[in-house]
């Protein structure tokens, strides 16, 4: 397990071993402005603020170039943690999408926290 | 003479094994030929050797074959497309593999588009002889040909006007900023045939793909397609539903590698002399997404 920590609002939820950031965020009822899901679109892009992360699966070098990467840019959707992050979303925040997996996942969400 | 059909869609993805998985048990189309780095896939009911090629290394379209109806008009639209100013390379037979000679065409758009009258006839998998009217053991969804793609390019207009007088096509529908003959062109669904459309523009970056898509039968075969996607945990965009645009009912998703496809069923028959349709932009929602009235945030932004 390893700790994921989205600012600017600062929600921290558990990934599991293998899984991608998105996954995670979206299995604990979180959400934010994502596209294909599948490394294609770069719509889900954010920062790397601090952290390791790795792809299990191929990204496109067009999507994601190596600059970009080294800069701190990451694909949330294909980007698994190996340990601890703490990534930051681009002109968007996170949402709680769903309060049921928010509760299962251990997070109360105070309304404050939703920016809906 | 005419262009007859998209013939085959040559695409780039990050996973050939993965692609495989999507195109062949997913889909169900037939991997008819492999190479390193690259497959080629046909649909059942498809006779010529191949309609899909994937290659390995980036995301987004390599390349669009249309099939012409006679070989003089290789020449005929060569010298059109040159005319109009397109840059046009000649191909050879091999140049891709099991299709003859051909013209290659750098659209307004940046897209590439070949032109060829052969490729290798392999047969429907019914064949044609007494066929049987489907296959008895499909795969996955069981695609029986590719249909159509939407592209995006940064002046709608100019590539609209590439297809109607270089290549013989016309628009069935519009998406334009007002009634006025004069109005801003964001959108055009274009056919050489009777299909509702062979190709489609939105307004959008040059040399982007928005989808391809395959064909099927009806509601019943988009809704079993989107149970097989279920079981295949196939990232879905928008689904099903119908569009206002074409009338046709369909599912959005993405392959492996984000590029997006669409099932396509039941798009009304177009003929040349068919008024063109117009939507107002004020209607692109329901033009797109003709149920939900709601044009979601990836149909723009969303492109490989």
């Amino acid at each position: 397990m390893a700790s994921v920590t989205v600012d600017p609002d600062g929600i921290t939820v558990q990934a599991r071993d293998g899984e991608c950031i998105l996954s995670a965020l979206n299995r604990s009822g979180y959400g934010y402005r994502t596209g294909c899901r599948r490394g294609g679109c770069a719509l889900c892009k954010a920062d790397l603020v601090s952290g390791e992360v790795s792809y299990p699966v191929v990204v496109a070098d067009s999507v994601l170039p190596a600059e970009e990467q080294a800069g701190g840019a990451c694909l949330t959707c294909r980007a698994v943690p190996h340990g601890d992050v703490v990534i930051r979303l681009r002109d968007d925040r996170l949402r709680c999408t769903s309060s049921f997996l928010a509760a299962l996942a251990g997070r109360v969400t105070p309304a404050v926290e939703r920016n809906i | 003479m005419s262009v007859m059909r998209l013939g085959y869609v040559h695409a780039r993805v990050t996973d050939l094994a993965d692609a495989k998985q999507h195109y062949g048990e997913t889909l169900g189309l037939r991997a008819v030929h492999e190479e390193p780095g690259k497959v080629y896939f046909k649909g059942w009911d498809e006779y010529d050797h191949h309609s899909v090629v994937v290659e390995e290394g980036g995301v987004g379209l390599v390349k669009l074959g249309y099939k012409v109806s006679e070989l003089t008009d290789l020449e005929l639209y060569e010298k059109r497309a040159q005319q109009f100013g397109c840059i046009t390379e000649r191909m050879s037979a091999g140049d891709n593999l099991e299709v003859g000679d051909g013209v290659r065409v750098v659209l307004p758009s940046s897209h590439v588009v070949e032109l060829y009258h052969e490729m290798t006839t392999v047969g429907t998998d019914v064949g044609s002889h007494n066929p049987e009217v489907f296959p008895r053991h499909l795969v996955g969804v069981g695609v029986p040909r590719v249909d159509h793609a939407l592209l995006t390019t940064s002046d709608v207009a100019t590539t609209e006007r590439f297809f109607k007088d270089v290549l013989d096509f016309y628009p069935t529908e519009r998406v334009a900023t007002t009634l006025d003959d004069d109005a801003h062109v964001i959108g055009t669904w274009l056919t050489a045939g009777n299909t509702v459309h062979d190709i489609a523009f939105i307004e959008g970056p040059d040399n982007k793909l928005h989808h391809f898509a395959f064909e099927l039968g009806d509601w019943n075969e988009i809704g079993r397609a989107g149970a097989i996607f279920s079981m295949d945990d196939v990232s879905v965009d928008v689904g099903p539903t119908q569009h206002g645009i074409t009338r046709g009912r369909t599912i959005y998703f993405f392959d492996p590698s984000g590029n997006r496809n669409e099932v396509f069923a039941g798009g009304y028959v177009a003929f040349p002399d068919r008024p063109c349709v117009t939507w107002t932009v004020d209607q692109i929602g329901k033009g797109i997404f003709y149920v939900s009235r709601e044009l979601n945030e990836r149909f723009t932004s969303v492109l490989t």
